[in-house]
This record gives C-alpha cells, sequence and structure tokens, in this order.
C-alpha cells in the first residue's frame, strides 16, 4: 500500500480536490494506495505513515520532509494531468515495486 | 403501519444531519457505479464526520460563550467571532428541528448550478461549484436566512435559498474566470467566499497602483510563513483577541472567570482551546466533505464533461506566494483599524477576528490586486477589505442576531444586501424574524 498525503493551506479545498484526483489517477495506474489530506501546520503528524507527500512548493518550505519520504510540488495542484505526470515519474523513481 | 415507517424516515432518519448526509455519500457513490464496499466506508465516515463536527462546535460555543457573556454583562455590547464554520453551526442551531433544511438547500443548490451551466448559452454561466466545505457553509447560513426572514415551510425556503446561492455560485464564479486565467494560466475559477471582493480588486487594482510593482518579484524574510501555517496563526490571532478583552474588562470579571488560574496563563488556555476547538470543527468538516466532493465531481463530469470548475481560493496561491502573505498583512490592519473604530464609536457589536476570513480572503484579493496593480494596490485594497469584513459583519450580525458571523468579504457586501433584501421582504408580510 502506498501512502500519499495532500498538503494545503487549511486541509480543506484544495488538498481535498487534489485527494480526489489522486484517488482516480491511482486507481487507474493500478496502484493500491492511501490518500490523506492535511493541513501544511499538521503535515508533521502524518510524516511516520506517509510515503510520497504533495503539496506546493511554498507550502513544503513549511515542513521538514523526513529523507524517506518523497517530496512532489506542483504550482498548479489542479491540474491532475500534470499531478499524474510527476507522480508517475516518482513512483518509478522511489517505488518501482508498487507499478504492475 | 406504512405511516409510521414514512414517519419514522422523514423525522428520524432524515432529520438526523449525521445520517442524512451519510446517505447522500452512499447513494453519490452508488450512482457514480463504485462498489458497494466503498460506498458504505465513505458513508460511515462522512456520518462520523458531521458527529465530529458537532463534537468541536460545542466545544467552541461554550468557550466563546463565556466571553461573550463576560463583554456582554461588563459592557453590555456583543461580541461577534468573524469564523466561517462557527457560524455554519450556529444557523444550523436556530433551524433547531429543521436542520436538515440546509442539506436539502445544498444539493438543490447544486442542481440548479448544473442547469445554469447546462444552458450556458443563455445563462452566460460557466462554472460548476465544487468546493463542498464552502457549499456546505453558505447554504446553511442562506437557509437560516430565508427561514428567518420569510418562515416558509420546506419545499418554500430551501428552494429560494437554494436559487440565491446557485446564483451567487455562478455569477461570481464566471466573472472570476478570465482573471484567475490571467494569473494561473490554468483553466479554472474560484468557488469560494470572495469572488465579488475579488473581482472588485482585480478592477480597481491598476487605479491605484502600477503593474510593473509586483510583489512576486521581491524579496520577503522567511520569518513571515509562520503566518501560513493555520493551527500557529489562529493561536495568535485569538491570542491578541482574547488579551485585547481581557484588558478592557473589569479585572474582577477576569480574576473570576480564571478562578484559581493565573490570569496570563489563563488568557493563553483560552485563545488555544478556541483555536483547538475550531481545530477539532475543521477535522470534522474534512472528513465529510472529502466524500461529499467525490460524488459532486463525479455527478458534474457525467453531466458535464469539461466545464470549468470552481474550487478553493488556496488553489492560486501558489502562483502568487507573496502576495497572499502581502493581503493577509493588509487584511490585519485593516481589521485592526476596523475593530478600534468599533470601539471608539461605541459600536453595541464587537468584532473578534477569526483567521480563516482574515486569511484566506485577504490572501486572494491580495493576488488578484497585485496581478493588476502591484503591491501598492494590494496593501491598500487589502486594508480597506479588512475594515469592510469588520463594519460590513457589524451590521449584518446585528441584523442576524447572531454572535458569529462568515466574516468573508462577499458575507460582509453581497449576502448583508441580500440579508437586507429578504428582512425587507419579510417585514412587507409583517412576519417576526424566527
Amino acid at each position: 500500500m502506498l501512502k500519499i498525503l495532500c498538503v494545503c493551506g487549511n486541509g480543506m479545498g484544495t488538498s481535498t480536490i487534489l485527494k480526489v484526483s489522486i484517488k482516480s489517477i491511482m486507481n487507474k495506474l493500478g496502484v493500491k494506495a492511501e490518500v490523506e489530506s492535511c493541513s501544511a501546520g499538521e503535515a508533521m503528524s502524518f510524516m511516520p505513515q506517509t510515503d510520497i507527500v504533495i503539496t506546493t512548493p511554498e507550502w513544503s518550505k513549511m515542513i521538514n520532509v523526513p529523507s524517506n519520504v518523497a517530496l512532489v510540488t506542483a504550482t498548479n495542484l489542479i491540474d491532475a494531468k500534470n499531478v499524474e505526470t510527476l507522480l508517475v515519474d516518482t513512483i518509478k523513481e522511489k517505488f518501482p515495486e508498487k507499478l504492475k | 403501519m406504512f405511516n409510521n415507517v414514512l414517519n419514522l424516515i422523514l423525522t428520524q432518519v432524515l432529520g438526523k444531519p449525521f445520517l442524512l448526509m451519510a446517505i447522500i455519500v452512499f447513494i453519490g457513490y452508488k450512482a457514480l457505479k463504485q462498489p458497494f464496499q466503498k460506498a458504505f466506508s465513505g458513508a460511515i465516515k462522512a456520518g462520523v464526520g458531521v458527529l465530529v463536527l458537532g463534537l468541536g462546535s460545542g466545544a467552541l460555543i461554550s468557550n466563546f460563550g463565556k466571553l461573550v457573556t463576560a463583554l456582554n454583562e461588563n459592557f453590555g455590547i456583543n461580541g461577534v467571532l468573524l469564523d466561517t464554520y462557527s457560524t455554519m453551526v450556529a444557523c444550523n442551531e436556530r433551524l433547531g428541528e429543521y436542520v436538515s433544511w440546509s442539506i436539502y438547500t445544498m444539493l438543490i443548490a447544486f442542481l440548479i448550478n448544473i442547469l445554469l451551466v447546462l444552458f450556458r448559452e443563455r445563462t452566460k454561466i460557466r462554472a460548476i461549484f465544487l468546493t463542498g466545505n464552502v457549499m456546505l457553509v453558505q447554504t446553511a447560513i442562506a437557509t437560516y436566512i430565508v427561514y428567518r426572514y420569510l418562515q416558509l415551510p420546506m419545499l418554500g425556503t430551501v428552494l429560494i435559498a437554494g436559487t440565491v446561492v446557485a446564483l451567487y455560485w455562478g455569477i461570481f464564479s464566471t466573472l472570476l474566470y478570465e482573471p484567475t486565467k490571467e494569473i494561473t494560466g490554468a483553466d479554472f475559477t474560484l468557488g469560494h467566499q470572495q469572488m465579488f471582493g475579488a473581482f472588485l480588486a482585480y478592477k480597481l487594482a491598476d487605479k491605484i497602483g502600477n503593474k510593473e510593482d509586483d510583489i512576486e518579484k521581491k524579496e520577503l524574510p522567511e520569518a513571515l510563513n509562520l503566518f501560513q501555517d493555520n493551527i500557529v496563526a489562529s493561536s495568535i490571532i485569538f491570542l491578541i483577541s482574547v488579551l485585547i478583552i481581557f484588558l478592557s474588562l473589569d479585572k474582577s470579571v477576569v480574576s473570576e472567570m480564571a478562578g484559581g488560574t493565573n490570569v496570563v496563563v489563563f488568557a493563553i488556555e483560552t485563545a488555544l482551546t478556541l483555536a483547538a476547538s475550531v481545530y477539532v470543527l475543521l477535522s470534522g468538516v474534512r472528513l465529510f466533505v472529502g466524500e461529499l466532493m467525490v460524488s459532486f465531481r463525479g455527478i458534474s463530469e457525467r453531466i458535464l464533461p469539461g466545464a470549468v470548475m470552481a474550487v478553493d481560493c488556496a488553489a492560486i496561491f501558489g502562483f502568487a506566494p507573496k502576495s497572499v502573505i502581502l493581503g493577509f498583512i493588509g487584511g490585519v490592519i485593516g481589521q485592526i483599524i476596523g475593530v478600534i473604530a468599533l470601539i471608539v464609536f461605541k459600536s453595541p457589536i464587537l468584532i473578534i477576528p477569526g483567521f480563516i476570513p482574515l486569511f484566506f480572503d485577504n490572501a486572494t484579493i491580495g493576488v488578484y490586486a497585485n496581478k493588476k496593480g502591484g503591491w501598492k494596490a494590494a496593501l491598500i485594497l487589502c486594508i480597506a477589505s479588512g475594515m469592510i469584513q469588520v463594519f460590513g459583519t457589524a451590521v449584518v450580525a446585528g441584523l442576524m442576531d447572531l454572535n458569529y458571523w462568515q466574516g468573508s468579504f462577499d458575507w460582509a457586501t453581497v449576502w448583508l444586501a441580500i440579508v437586507a433584501f429578504f428582512k425587507f421582504i419579510g417585514s412587507l408580510f409583517g412576519i417576526t424574524p424566527a
């Protein structure tokens, strides 16, 4: 199970939309994934159970992403196509065993 | 027998928001042909989310209530907290046994929104509103506004409230479509609580400042990032408000409230407890909004493939991160001026700023203003917006007789006008506001 965390300002609007798109992307790819969303302020408490963090470059500055967690940043988190490309690249590089 | 079952469903099951929300989420998943297990777990999470929201709001109301009472007894003034989700809870509480109506209003508003976009040739409305958290808040408040002044039965109330909200969503998110494209280069628009404010700022900014003074090209100190942390920032804002209130109250009142606790420790505890209650409230909303948005998005994609999505304002923050901080600072200055003015002019209502309307509105307005008029225009317009948030709310909270108000720019302007309109219509029919 791949654990993905979507981070935005209040952990409400943008990260939820992102969560919905990532769930359908993972479904399409056939990757078993658990997708969560939260605010940048509370992201640290999710790190022990996270494989990939996805957020904007600005919010990523507020999170100390541990070395064993992959960080993906995109300025437009609403653009599902771009998010898909970035995620696929990261999974191929860091978690190739998750892609069949 | 049949009547009993029907009555049970109508009053007990559909009258309980946690069950109603669970049922809606379940139907949404099944409409999108999702497996039973997914629909079931989504429904349970949505139900739990509604109950968590209740726990948070209970804590918030009891804590904030103490401050309101103290202000009231000491000065005879009414404290009004600017917080989005608490206002939703307060309106739902006023609806009492009709609390489920706000959920029906949301469904009707979503449906009308789809229809308006379906006939976009005629209506000119192109955006589907998908910000679930905002939809929920706005439809709850709109339902109470209509109920308060017109006191119609369910169908009339939810149809009128749903239509007003859907028109507000459609018109203002469509107005922001081109400006948003200019900022992001992407194909979406804003679906939030300050759409009119952002549009106004976009139109006015080039008359106030110069586009070339773009703050995004300047350096800002890293320490300012602290204010983007929702938990830290809301604690600090609450602490400042609590300290101001405590300093203005009689010493004896404060020490009586504190019991045996040191007054400074008590102030910090009160402020952080308010922040904690808002946090619990948000977690509850997040739990069921996540489930709800899956359905909204799936359904709109089925009916209207390729329609423009109107989404959360934070979606544009990544494109202009420095404007976000600048806008927030402007908003803080504006709200402080506003609150001081209320005190100086002995207003019967005191506004207590909250993080969500302060940050998200002014940040958004700052992004649109900076794009057209640079940092000076953004700062001036956000100071103005902060003041309008305070003054507009003071008027509308007085009309609505609530200790909580949305606080967002549009809810201190557009919705102030809508409230006044319904009040006027109600008074024509001689209805006493509920």
